[in-house]
């Protein structure tokens, strides 16, 4: 079986909870912060009995200091003392008004690791996962890190997840359409509980779409709950590598952690997903990668001699393939990526 | 009796961060010639590059020397330039958006660095939402500002806080380029050695002086993204080989590259002086973020498809730009896009009239027409006045300006042949009233009869052919209100063109080009410039739009 490395990239000021060799689901909690609230101001000079524009020359602490609570802020010689009221961020001193400017400290939020795995590595800034499975890497994507079981909801990899797949059964589920997914397909997926969908590729209007009647649910408190999307092909109506759709498939029912905005899918107790080659040979399988055979799957025939001008006019070298579909066409290599299947897969 | 045949190949190549470029130098009848050429994806690996190369020279160069180009491309002069292979990330902080954050930001991006996040203290953020994004900031370097010189701002130092609150101790570097009397207090928030400062770009709210902060930031984001070999990164190696063209043939340059990732621009003086900006995300991979693109694209080219059709392939110039445009319309939206880019790379100005602007980058020295160059140029630069126009095809210049002064000057002399490939000459005015003569053209050739002069009527495009080698003498006298840029004592302005593979431009299109309002008319006028352009003319006709 197959591992990756998960990293958790922790901000400043996080405090670890986890240690190195601990066992972690989805839903637990790495590390925790507390992240500043909106400023407060905190009177310095009448405490220390001084004229505000000179009141700054007795502060202790610099500004973007992290203070505890009590901890000294102020202190003028003569016994006057100004101390914080509870941990705060330090950021200014006002030489109008004699105040310093406090970012308290909210309260502790958890830092999830959205992953089951392992805990390889502790850092003041990161935590690495090693996650029992395979990860497959999108061009694109959006939305936070989800989890649920995964399941393929079209029948082929050219399929559109239309609005009929999505059913009282995928709530909670990670959704594998095929070639797009429209805004309204996607507005029914959150609206019955999906927690993400993947797809081959989506319309960059319909995204648009979908993410506008999200931001207006959202203004109105409709919207609750993560959402995640990830495109393993690109933008437009494009078919999904049927290699990574089959490989899909025969996980269907895992569980899954996806992470829209870094477009990878973590699928666990799985054997290596089809890996991609960027220069093709000729016999490789290949798939298309830009219009008319974006996301089209095929066998690489012959690479032509020389440079070939295809359509638009540009030279480049090429070669011909015999796409699934039953096309055959001449496709500048650039535009082609071999995929192959791993021994153990 | 057998005798030994060898021969001295220099191999020249340009790594960019989607495609590599190479080329092979070598003696043909005495005289130093291109004798090789590919580009491939630089995924491909140098082996795959090497290997096309051997193909080409097998098939044109000395049989006698079959089945040795491998051997001989191994011991070969190598001169390379490369593009730093990420960005450098950069979080700009300052008082205002509009004043110091703009400033510090346009020098950040003409510096090369890719702004990851902009804070600013009227950003509409709260407080607590100001140092949530900071404290997750990824980034090599922080750029603070804010404050005009001779005045204490509390504001301008409550930003320097901010990041003193959100960066880790030991962290990326800081530079302040706010007022100059908050200047040590700034320091002194950091641990020692941690922050610099600079000259104020905004020193009052009139003034823009972002020239000193750009330079520091161009030498500390070399220190980062390429420590080693800094003359062979591409930002450092183009403006010098354009420097020495520059000083060479006595004419003012510009040359601009529209990459799949990066954009750079170049501005040259016979005198020496030379000025860079390279913008992180200015390339192709980036018209995805310039506003309104897809939308505009589809305004100023009638080729390019329907605005969801544009903005989807914008996006997926971003996921795959070692990709290339396999349809008309992906082309013809792509070549749209680097218009747009290389017009935002030259929104501030370049100071004057250019004698020579030189396309480099795939995008515009790889167009499959060289009318496609010219309109890209043409379109995106608006080169006010006579100027030669030029494609640098080979990727020559780039791997040229990683050699030493004196090299680049003789490759330079060496390579002239193949250096670059002339598109032809331009005249482009400005102003003028719609339908009416904008200006009249009197080409003069040598051993040709004389023309009556050529009536150029605003919002139109007439190619002239002038072929490559040749020259030709102009007398051009624009119409009331029509200016070639500099100022005029006379009614006439004489120029010399020289010609190329387009020719003698004449463009009276404006600066910005004036579109009509109704999309049919637009369509058709659109049309007729791209005809015009790339139609293929007899020598002595004009071919008018």
């Amino acid at each position: 079986m197959t591992s990756v490395v998960h990293s958790v990239r922790l901000p400043i000021a996080s405090t670890p909870s986890v240690k190195v060799g601990a066992r972690v689901q989805p839903e637990d909690v790495l590390a925790t912060r507390r992240p500043p609230s909106d400023g407060v101001t905190l009177q310095v000079a009448a405490a220390l009995r001084r004229p505000a524009e000179s009141a700054s020359e007795h502060l202790v602490a610099r500004p973007g200091a992290l203070l505890q609570r009590g901890e000294l802020l102020a202190r003028d010689g003569r016994g006057r003392e100004v101390t914080v009221p509870q941990a705060c961020l330090f950021l200014g001193y006002d030489p109008d008004h004699g105040t310093a400017l406090l970012s308290p400290l909210g309260v502790e939020e958890p830092i999830v690791s959205h992953v089951r795995g392992r805990v390889t590595r502790v850092t003041p800034s990161t935590i690495d996962v090693r996650v029992a499975g395979a990860v497959v890497v999108g061009v694109a994507g959006s939305g936070a890190a989800v989890h649920g079981k995964l399941r393929v909801a079209v029948h082929d990899a050219a399929e559109e997840l239309r609005a009929g797949a999505i059913d009282s059964d995928t709530t909670g589920r990670i959704v594998v359409g095929g070639s797009r997914a429209s805004a309204e397909t996607l507005t029914r997926a959150r609206a019955m509980g999906v927690a993400g969908v993947v797809l081959g590729g989506v319309l960059d209007k319909d995204l648009r779409d979908f993410e506008a009647t999200q931001a207006r649910r959202r203004e109105v408190g409709g919207a609750g709950g993560d959402f995640s999307i990830v495109l393993l092909e690109g933008y437009g109506k494009i078919g999904m590598d049927p290699g990574v759709f089959d490989w899909l498939r025969r996980h269907d029912g895992k569980m899954v952690s996806l992470f829209g905005d870094d477009a990878r899918l973590y699928v666990y107790d799985a054997d290596e997903p089809p890996t991609r080659r960027l220069l093709v040979r000729a016999g490789d399988r290949v798939v298309g990668t830009r219009r008319p055979y974006a996301g089209a799957g095929g066998r690489l025939v012959r690479i032509l001699g020389g440079l070939h001008v295809v359509s638009s006019g540009i030279s480049a070298r090429s070669g011909l393939v015999r796409f699934e579909d039953g096309r055959t066409g001449i496709v500048p290599l650039a535009n082609l990526e071999a995929t192959e299947v791993a021994a153990s897969g | 009796m057998s005798i030994a045949i060898d021969t001295e190949l220099a191999l020249l190549v340009d790594t960019g961060t989607a495609w590599t470029k190479a080329g092979v130098i070598g003696r043909v009848r005495g005289r130093w010639r291109l004798v090789a050429h590919a580009a491939q994806p630089t995924a491909w690996g140098e082996e795959e590059l090497l290997r096309r190369l051997v193909e080409q020279l097998a098939a044109t160069a000395d049989a006698r020397l079959t089945g040795r180009f491998g051997e001989l491309l191994a011991r070969s002069t190598r001169v390379e330039c490369r593009t730093p292979a990420r960005a450098a990330r950069l979080a700009v902080v300052a008082v205002s958006r509009e004043l110091s954050g703009s400033s510090a930001r346009r020098a950040a991006e003409a510096a090369g660095w890719h702004v990851t996040e902009m804070v600013t203290l009227d950003d509409g953020l709260s407080l607590a939402g100001r140092v949530a994004v900071l404290q997750s900031a990824e980034v090599d370097a922080w750029l603070l500002a804010g404050g005009f010189d001779d005045a204490r701002s509390a504001r301008a130092f409550e930003a320097a806080a901010l990041v003193a609150a959100a960066r880790r101790p030991g962290g990326p570097p800081v530079v302040w380029a706010g007022s100059n009397v908050l200047a040590a207090d700034v320091i002194g928030l950091f641990e020692k050695g941690a922050a610099t400062a600079v000259t104020n770009p905004r020193p009052d709210p009139r003034r823009d002086e972002p020239a000193e902060l750009r330079e520091h930031l161009q030498g500390l984001l070399r220190r980062i993204v390429g420590p080693a070999d800094e003359e062979r990164l591409t930002p450092v190696a183009l403006p010098r080989a354009v420097g020495a063209l520059a000083h060479a043939t006595g004419l003012r340059v510009l040359a601009v590259d529209i990459g799949a990732t990066t954009a750079m621009r170049v501005l040259a003086d016979p005198d020496g002086r030379v000025e860079s900006r390279v913008h992180a995300r200015g390339g192709l991979a980036g018209a995805m973020l310039l506003p309104g693109a897809a939308g505009r694209i589809v305004r100023i080219d009638v080729d390019a498809g329907d605005e969801p059709a544009v903005a989807d392939l914008l996006h997926n110039l971003h996921a795959r730009p070692a990709s290339l445009p396999q349809t008309s319309e992906e082309l013809a939206a792509t070549q749209a896009a680097a218009r747009l880019l290389l017009a935002s790379l030259v929104e501030d100005g370049v100071g004057g009239p250019l004698d020579l602007v030189v396309g480099t980058g795939r995008a515009i020295a790889a167009a499959p027409h060289p009318g496609q160059a010219m309109r890209m140029l043409l379109d995106g630069v608006r080169p006010v006045g006579v100027t030669q126009m030029a494609i640098d095809a080979g990727g020559l210049l780039g791997p040229l300006g990683s050699l030493t002064d004196a090299e680049i000057s003789e490759g330079l002399t060496l390579l002239a042949d193949d250096l670059l490939v002339p598109l032809g000459t331009s005249v482009v005015c400005r102003g003028g009233d719609p339908g009416r003569v904008a200006m009249r053209v009197t080409v003069h050739r040598a051993g040709w009869p004389a023309h009556s002069p050529v009536e150029v009527r605003t919002g139109q495009v007439q190619v002239i052919a002038l072929p490559r080698g040749q020259e030709a003498e102009l007398t051009i006298e624009p119409a009331n209100g029509v200016t070639l840029g500099a100022a005029r004592r006379s009614p006439r302005i004489t120029a010399t063109a020289t010609g190329g593979v387009v020719g003698l431009v004449l463009d009276a299109r404006g600066i910005p080009i004036g579109l009509p309002r109704r999309a049919d008319d637009r369509r058709a006028v659109v049309a007729s410039w791209r005809d015009s352009l790339m139609r293929e003319a007899p020598v002595g006709a004009e071919r008018v739009a």
